[in-house]
Parts: structure tokens; sequence; C-alpha cells
């Protein structure tokens, strides 16, 4: 019962928070809006019983990542972003009704495919090793090149971060072929 | 243990992705394209810890584990990407950056 009003309580939060990221015109409440569309899912994930997600969510996401937009804002001068229209209008009303057509099937067939999906039996080992035991053994031994292979390409997105964030010599405007 | 059941983390995770899908189309500056993005990977992380409490097992804890990193790597490549384009073309609208209409 108290599971499924913390779980209501996020999803809502969630929800909300992610209109916001969509509707709020200034890049700044959009930040603040994804913060909180974050820290609401971390909440999803410690319902759900993933506590080593859900810290990872809260460590990863909900800090470095938006410290990091952040950064990129002050950067990227968004006060001229203001000053024209944040939003696609007439786009955004032309894809709508095909974007929500698109994931109510997708909706559709998911529930679909819940309804003929087995429940999987109950696992004492999860309980009596804890989650994140769990999950890094299974990490460890059956995932262990699929993390090596991601550390990898972290390595690789960091030398390209750095390659494309260096300083180049020579500057174009906007009409330059 | 779990008495939510998968339908409603379901629910949570297509409206989530469709709100960050119609982010992506819907706005104009790039920075707040690359946060829609990021809750688009959000709602996938959500339905996999939530079929992981459905099924009882720890795999899809793992994939979100993963998802988190590579959305981690595409912030710092992504924002890199618009702080370049904006070094180089002072523009940081999607509608002004047409050097490769061809």
């Amino acid at each position: 019962m108290i599971q499924w009003l913390v779980f209501l309580l996020f999803s809502a939060l969630a929800v909300l928070s992610a209109l916001g990221v969509v509707l709020l015109p200034n890049p700044i409440y959009v930040i603040l809006a994804l913060l909180s569309v974050l820290v609401s899912v971390a909440g999803i994930f410690f319902v759900a019983g993933a506590e080593l997600v859900g810290a990872l969510q809260l460590i990863i996401y909900a800090v470095a990542v938006t410290v990091f937009y952040v950064f990129v804002l002050t950067a990227v001068p968004w006060e001229k972003a203001l000053k024209k229209d944040s939003h696609y209008r007439v786009e955004g009303l032309l894809s709508f009704p095909l974007v929500l057509l698109l994931y109510l099937e997708m909706l559709f067939v998911f529930l679909i495919g819940v309804s003929v999906s087995p429940k999987g039996q109950f696992r004492e080992f999860i309980v009596k090793f804890g989650n994140t035991e769990v999950v890094g053994g299974i990490l460890f031994s059956k995932y262990f090149l699929a993390f090596e292979l991601v550390s990898l390409l972290l390595l690789i997105g960091m030398i390209g971060a750095v390659i494309i964030g260096r300083k180049e010599a020579q500057t174009y405007d906007n009409n330059t072929p | 243990m779990t008495t939510i059941p998968l339908e409603a983390y379901l629910i949570i995770s297509v409206v989530l992705f469709g709100l960050g899908a119609l982010g992506m189309i819907v706005r104009r500056n790039m920075v707040t394209v690359l946060m829609s993005m990021e809750l688009a990977l959000n709602a996938v992380n959500v339905l996999f810890v939530g079929a992981d409490a459905h099924l009882n097992l720890v795999d899809g804890q793992v994939f979100a584990i993963f998802v988190v990193a590579l959305a981690s790597a595409e912030a710092a490549v992504g924002l890199g990407i618009i702080i370049a384009i904006f070094r180089l073309r002072k523009v940081d609208s999607t509608d002004e950056v047409v050097d490769m209409r061809g």
C-alpha cells in the first residue's frame, strides 16, 4: 500500500516535470525540471528494489550530468535563445498526433506482451545477498566483456570530447561555404 | 516484495519516452534537445528496472547501469559538439545549422 503511494507520488512528479522539460521556454528552468525528473526516476528505482541503479542515478545523473549541462549553458549565451521562439510550434502541433498514435500503439503492444509474459518466480538469493552484491556478481561474470567494452567506450568518448572541444584557430560565420 | 505490476512501469516509461521524443522534435535550442534525449534514456531505464522487478532478475539493472554510462558519454560528446558549433558558427538553434544541406 505504502509502496503504491510512493510509486504514484514519484510517477506523478516525474510526468509533471517531464511536461516542464518539453514545455518550459527558459533553458535554466528546463534544467531544473530535468533534475526533478531524474530524482523522481531514482525514487521509482528505489521503489522497484533497485538500490544500486537508483544510487548511481542520483550520483551520476542528478549531480554530474546536470552540473555539466549547467556549465554548458554558461558557455552558450542562452539570453540570445530567449529572444526567439523556444519551440517549433507548427511542427509540434503537426507531429503530436503522429507521436501520440505511435506511443499508444507501443503501449497497446506492451500491455498485450505483459499479459502473456510469465512472472518470474521468487528467488531468495537476491534477498539473501542483497541487490548490490547480486548486480555486481552478474556484472563481473556474465556481462564482463560488455563492462570492459563500456569502459573502452567511455575512454573513446573522453578523447572525442577533448578533441572536439579544443580551440580552433579560425571561426566562420554562418554563410561561408 | 513486488506489489506494483509491470503495467504501471510500462505506462510511466511510455509516457516519459513519448515526452522525450516530442521534446526532441519540438525544442529549438540544441541543449534542450539533448536534455529531452536524456529524458528518453531515463524512460528506457525505468522500463528495464520495472521488468526486473516483474521477472525477479537483475540483468536489466546491469543494462540500466550500461545505459547510464552511455548517456554520460553521449552528454559529454554531444555538449562538446554543441560548444564547437557555437564557437565556430555562433549559432545555438537547430534551424540555423544548415551547413550540411547539400
